[in-house]
């Protein structure tokens, strides 16, 4: 007996080029497990839509590509642990979510231990001053190695910043933080690391603020970027 | 022999060689296939530095576990390219809305906005798949390279593109299932 396809074929087509959400994920792996992971058919639809989306990348300009970057791959240890198989199919793309909350959950629980040694380590002369027990924790994301984090408290005004692993900015660099509130980025100081390290405490009210943004910026700390950012924090999602 | 089995051919040596360590190998599929990574990763993602991060880490990944690759399962092109679609539509989904927000207030001036096309255009056969691509594409009716576009090249699901276009989702999904239909025969019957 011959199987209907055409749902499978819609939602592998949508699939195949990254758009499927909501409650067709589920259908999809439903439907799947009903044909059975050796419907002919089914690997028939999936490999080639996976074929055709493939090739839609070809329809644009190709890229330079950092000349450094082949020679950085190359340096790395090339061991084949299982988490290291390229993810290239729909269990493996909805396993991503679970693993990246994961470790979202345990850099910020490694953050929140950072930032209260530092707050009780850091000399008064830094001007941090002891965190509240209603904090939040908020960890930056980007292009720059080591991690960024900053802690407050809702309702009241003042951040502190603790970063480590930091790469320098640059010569004549340092980093400046923005409160970017709608689409206007306010300065909130600038920083330089110090052996990747850094301890800041900004005064300004972080309570309105959408996002946190981090810039390479001249040594003048200027008013308004000049730079994209290299790190970057949403606070829509801070409860 | 179709137009694309030489360069494939090619493509599958260049994998066996690389599961033996072959480093060459390696640096011939880079060669051949990071530029038009980036420039994928670069469309969806909208941020260079970003897109960096994408090719790096499905190559990384190619290089740490060729054997990953199933030649059973389709070309190597596609099999690379997927891999740096599925990352890059993941951080878009993951970061969108401050990334965006963020993008709106400070200026993209290092953003690469040349077209270096030229400068990469000599490699065996992508000139050619370009063409047979952009083709395909071109050939589509309206309303279906559009959803196909936003979907893919924009990132968004099919529920984000029904609610930013008011197309009803039943709408964009058969949309999509027609446009796939006629770029997956219409690849094909170039290379018969």
């Amino acid at each position: 007996m011959t199987r209907d396809h055409s749902v499978i074929e819609e939602l592998m087509a949508i699939d195949a080029l990254g758009g499927l959400d909501g409650n067709d994920l589920a259908t999809l792996e439903r439907e799947r497990a009903a044909h059975g992971a050796d419907c002919a058919e089914c690997l028939a639809l999936e490999r080639t839509f996976a074929e055709t989306a493939g090739r839609l990348a070809f329809a644009l300009d190709p890229q330079p590509v950092d000349e450094d970057m082949l020679e950085r791959i190359l340096a790395a240890p090339r061991t084949s642990p299982a988490g290291a198989r390229p993810r290239d199919d729909l269990a493996e793309r909805r396993a991503r979510r679970p693993k990246a909350w994961q470790a979202l959950v345990a850099a910020a629980a490694a953050i929140v231990l950072l930032v209260v040694v530092v707050v009780t380590a850091l000399p008064s002369t830094t001007g941090v001053t002891e965190a509240a027990p209603t904090q939040r924790i908020v960890t930056f994301s980007g292009e720059t190695d080591g991690t960024l984090a900053m802690a407050f408290t809702p309702g009241q005004p003042g951040a502190v910043f603790w970063g480590s692993g930091l790469p320098d900015p640059g010569p004549g660099k340092v980093y400046e933080i923005w409160m970017i509130e709608g689409d206007r980025p306010v300065s909130g100081g600038c920083v330089s690391p110090t052996d990747g390290v850094i301890a800041l405490r900004v005064d300004a009210n972080i309570g309105t603020t959408d996002t946190m943004a981090v810039t390479a910026e001249p040594a003048d700390c200027p008013a308004a970027p000049t730079s994209p950012p290299v790190l970057l924090a949403d606070l829509t999602t801070v409860v | 022999m179709g137009t694309t089995d030489l360069p494939e051919a090619r493509d599958r040596d260049l994998m066996s060689r690389l599961r033996g360590g072959d480093e060459d190998a390696f640096r011939g599929l880079f060669h051949r296939y990071g530029p038009s990574a980036k420039a994928l990763a670069q469309r969806v993602v909208r941020q260079s530095h970003l897109a960096e991060e994408i090719v790096q880490e499905a190559f990384m990944a190619v290089w740490r576990d060729p054997d990953a690759y199933d030649d059973e399962r389709g070309s190597v092109k596609s099999w690379l390219m997927g891999m740096v679609h599925h990352r890059a539509v993941d951080l878009v989904r993951r970061e969108e809305a401050h990334r965006r927000r963020a993008e709106a207030a400070i200026p993209q001036a290092m953003e690469e906005q040349a077209d270096h096309a030229d400068e990469v255009v000599q490699q065996l056969g992508l000139p050619e798949e370009r063409r047979i691509v952009r083709a395909a594409l071109a050939d589509l009716p309206t309303e279906q390279r559009g959803v196909l576009e936003l979907m893919y090249f924009g990132g968004l699901s099919q529920s984000q593109i029904a609610e930013q276009t008011g197309i009803p989702l039943g709408t964009v999904k058969s949309r999509t299932l027609l446009g796939m239909r006629r770029m997956r025969d219409a690849l094909a019957e170039v290379e018969r």
